[in-house]
C-alpha cells in the first residue's frame, strides 16, 4: 500500500476570533502502487488540503497518514522535506519553475537537495528531459518555452528523482485544450511505465483520464469511483 | 555545489541590476575604502618616521630650550627662555660622566652664493664635529668638517645636495669657495640627496663648524645639545645628570620646573603616535557608521529579495530544500554581496592612498593585513546583517509561498 490515510482531519483557525474552518473531516483513503487516481471536487471541497497532506507539505490536525509504510503525519519540517524530495514529484498548475534558470537546472533541483554529484545530476536531468521529449530545449529558460513545454519541464523535474508518487495539481489549468490533452497523454505514458499518478482537478474531462476518481465534498469523500 | 550555486545566483542578480547593486553596496564600499586608505597612509608614515627616528638610535637624547610646544602661547613663553651656549655643552661634557659623546647644533638662514649663482634662505647649520654620531647625512664626496677645523674656527663647509645641484651643475664642488652670507667658505664635502619629508626639503642646507658659526653669525641663537650614551641602560641616569648640571647653570629654583627640555626618540615617537591615533580613531568612527548603514541597506535589499522570491522559496522547499538549505542560500548571497562591496572598497581605498601619496607630502604603504581586514569586515557585515532575512526566508511555509502572487 503506497498511501494509507486514517481518519484525516485538518482544522484551521482563521482571524482574531479564531473561527474554525474544517477543511478535512475524517478522510480515509488507500492508494496502491501503480494506480492512476484523480481527486475531484468543487472549489472549497478540501481537495487542495488533501493534496497538501498527501504531498507532505502539511500535517493533519488529527489522524494518520502512512506513505510507503512510513508514518509521515507526525514528522517535523526537515523530515517532511526529506520525504518530499525522495517520494513525491509535484506538478503544479502554474508550472512553478525557477524563472532565471535553464530547463536543465530546473530539473536537477531536487537532486541538488539530496546531495547528488554534479556529473550524475546532469545525466539524470538530461535523461528526464528526454523522457518528456524536450532534449532540444535543455538550455532554454522558462520564458523561452511555450506553456506546454514549461509543464513538461516541471514533469521532468517531478520524475528526475524516481519518486514513489507523481502528484499533479490542476496540471492543465493554464494550458489550452490541445496542449492540455498532450500533457494528459504524457501522464498516461508515465503511468503505463509503472508510475503512481494522482491528479487533483475540478474538471471532469481531465479526471476521466484516470482509472479511479475519488469525489470529495465538504471535507469528506463522497464517492470512490473505479472507471477501469 | 550548493554553495557555488548561491554565489552564482548572487553575482547574477548583482550584474543584472548594476545601479541597484551599486546603491546597495555604497555603505560597505565607503566603510572598507576608508579603512584601507587611512591605514595605508598611516602605515606609510609610520615606516618613514620610524626610519628617521630610529636613525637617531635609542642611545641619544636632545636638550633644547623649547621642547615640544603645543600652542602659540607655549611657544612664545619658551622663546623667552635663555639660549644655550657652547659653554653649557662643555659643562655637560665635564660634569656628566655617563654622557659618552656630547655635541651641539645651531641654525641660521642665509643666502649662499658661488660666482653669479646663488640660492636664498638656506639653513646654515653650525655643529660640533661629532654631529656625525647622530646625523643621517651621507656623503656623496669629500668629508665632514673635522674636530681640528672646529677648534680653529676654520671656514670649511659641507654642502647639501641642492646647493651642489644649483651652484655647481656638472662641476665638482670640492675645494671651491662659496659665499655664505658675507663670508667665504671652502667646500670640503657634498651630501647625498635626501629628498623631502612631509613637504620639507631636506637638501637645502650647509654644515659648518659650530665655532666658526658662533664667530661669524653670533651666539644669540637657538642651539640644541645632543648627548649619546654608551649603553642604553644608562639613558635615564645620564638625563638626570644633565638635568642637574643645567638647572644649576641656569639658576632654576628647586621648586620650579625645568626651563629647558630633554627629549629622546621616544618623545618624538609618542608625539607622532598621538597624531596618528587621532586620525585612526576618526577613521574608525567614519567607517563604522558607513558599515552599519551599509549593512542595514544590505539587510533591506535581502528582505526585498526574499519577498520577491517567495514563490521560488516555496518551489525549493516543495522539491526537498530544508530550512538550513534556504537559510544558507540567502546568507551566502548576503555575504557575496558584501564581499563584492568589500573588494570594490579595497580597490578604491588603495587608489586613494596612491593618489594621496603622489599628490601630497604624505607617503602610503598598502599593507596586506589591511586588505585582509577589509575582507573580514565585509564578510562580517554580510553575515551579521544577512542572517535576519535568511532566517525569515527559511521559516516560510511552503504552502503559503506557493500560493503567493
Amino acid at each position: 500500500m503506497l498511501i494509507k490515510t486514517e481518519n484525516l482531519w485538518k482544522i484551521y483557525e482563521i482571524g482574531n476570533e479564531k473561527v474554525q474552518v474544517q477543511a478535512l473531516r475524517g478522510v480515509d483513503l488507500e492508494v496502491e502502487k501503480g494506480e492512476y487516481l484523480a481527486i475531484m471536487g468543487p472549489s472549497g471541497s478540501g481537495k487542495s488540503t488533501l493534496m497538501n497532506m498527501i504531498g507532505c507539505l502539511d500535517t493533519p490536525t488529527q489522524g494518520k497518514y502512512y506513505l510507503n509504510s512510513r508514518l509521515v503525519s507526525q514528522m517535523n519540517d526537515d523530515e517532511l522535506a526529506f520525504i518530499r524530495n525522495k517520494e513525491i514529484g509535484f506538478v503544479f498548475q502554474t508550472f512553478n519553475l525557477l524563472p532565471r534558470a535553464t530547463a536543465l537546472h530546473n530539473v536537477e533541483l531536487p537532486l541538488i537537495y539530496n546531495g547528488t554529484e554534479s556529473k550524475e545530476r546532469l545525466e539524470k536531468a538530461k535523461k528526464a528531459l528526454k523522457i518528456v521529449d524536450l532534449e532540444g530545449r535543455v538550455t532554454h529558460k522558462p520564458n523561452e518555452l511555450s506553456g506546454g513545454e514549461r509543464q513538461r519541464v516541471a514533469i521532468a523535474r517531478a520524475i528526475v528523482n524516481n519518486p514513489s508518487l507523481i502528484l499533479a495539481d490542476e496540471p492543465t489549468g493554464n494550458l489550452d485544450t490541445v496542449t492540455g490533452a498532450e500533457i494528459m497523454k504524457l501522464f498516461d505514458r508515465l503511468h503505463s511505465e509503472g508510475n503512481t499518478v494522482v491528479i487533483v482537478t475540478h474538471e471532469p474531462d481531465i479526471a476521466k483520464y484516470a482509472d479511479r476518481i475519488v469525489h470529495i465534498r465538504d471535507g469528506k469523500i463522497e464517492k470512490d469511483e473505479r472507471l477501469k | 555545489m550548493q554553495f557555488l550555486e548561491s554565489i552564482g545566483v548572487a553575482l547574477r542578480s548583482l550584474v543584472s541590476n548594476k545601479l541597484r547593486s551599486i546603491l546597495t553596496l555604497v555603505g560597505v564600499i565607503i566603510g572598507v575604502m576608508t579603512v584601507i586608505a587611512v591605514v595605508s597612509i598611516i602605515a606609510g608614515m609610520n615606516k618613514y618616521v620610524a626610519d628617521q627616528i630610529n636613525a637617531l638610535g635609542s642611545s641619544t637624547f636632545f636638550v633644547n630650550k623649547f621642547g615640544i610646544t603645543m600652542s602659540e602661547e607655549d611657544y612664545l613663553k619658551a622663546l623667552k627662555r635663555k639660549n644655550f651656549a657652547l659653554q653649557d655643552m662643555e659643562a655637560i661634557k665635564e660634569r656628566c660622566p655617563l654622557c659618552w659623546k656630547v655635541g651641539a647644533r645651531m641654525v641660521a638662514f642665509k643666502k649662499v652664493k658661488y660666482r653669479e649663482k646663488y640660492v636664498s634662505d638656506i639653513a646654515i647649520a653650525g655643529a660640533t664635529a661629532n654631529i656625525t654620531e647622530i646625523s643621517d647625512i651621507n656623503l656623496s664626496s669629500g668629508r665632514y668638517p673635522s674636530e681640528f677645523e672646529n677648534e680653529h674656527n676654520r671656514r670649511v663647509v659641507l654642502i647639501g645636495w641642492e646647493i651642489a645641484d644649483n651652484l655647481f651643475p656638472g662641476q665638482d664642488p670640492l675645494d671651491k669657495n662659496i659665499k655664505i652670507g658675507n663670508y667665504y667658505f671652502r667646500v670640503v664635502g657634498v651630501a647625498t640627496k635626501r629628498g623631502t619629508f612631509l613637504g620639507q626639503n631636506q637638501d637645502d642646507f650647509v654644515l659648518i663648524p659650530i665655532t666658526t658659526f658662533n664667530k661669524l653669525f653670533g651666539t644669540k641663537r637657538y642651539m640644541s645639545i645632543f648627548v649619546k650614551v654608551e649603553n642604553f641602560g644608562s639613558m635615564q641616569e645620564a638625563q638626570d645628570q644633565v638635568r642637574l648640571v643645567l638647572r644649576a647653570r641656569r639658576n632654576v629654583p628647586y621648586d620650579k620646573p625645568d626651563d629647558f627640555a630633554i627629549m629622546t626618540s621616544d618623545t618624538f615617537m609618542d608625539l607622532y603616535r598621538t597624531f596618528t591615533s587621532t586620525a585612526f580613531l576618526v577613521m574608525i568612527g567614519v567607517s563604522s557608521i558607513a558599515l552599519v548603514v551599509g549593512g542595514i541597506v544590505i539587510m533591506n535589499i535581502m528582505l526585498v529579495s526574499v519577498t520577491e522570491r517567495t514563490r521560488e522559496i516555496g518551489i525549493r522547499k516543495a522539491v526537498g530544500a530544508k530550512k538550513k538549505n534556504i537559510l544558507w542560500q540567502f546568507l551566502v548571497e548576503a555575504v557575496t554581496l558584501a564581499l563584492v562591496g568589500g573588494l570594490i572598497g579595497i580597490i578604491l581605498g588603495s587608489v586613494i592612498a596612491k593618489i594621496v601619496a603622489a599628490t601630497t607630502p604624505l607617503p602610503a604603504a598598502i599593507e596586506a593585513w589591511s586588505v585582509i581586514t577589509g575582507l573580514v569586515i565585509a564578510t562580517s557585515v554580510g553575515l551579521f546583517f544577512g542572517i535576519f532575512p535568511a532566517v525569515k526566508a527559511a521559516k516560510l511555509d511552503p504552502i503559503v509561498c506557493l500560493r503567493y502572487e
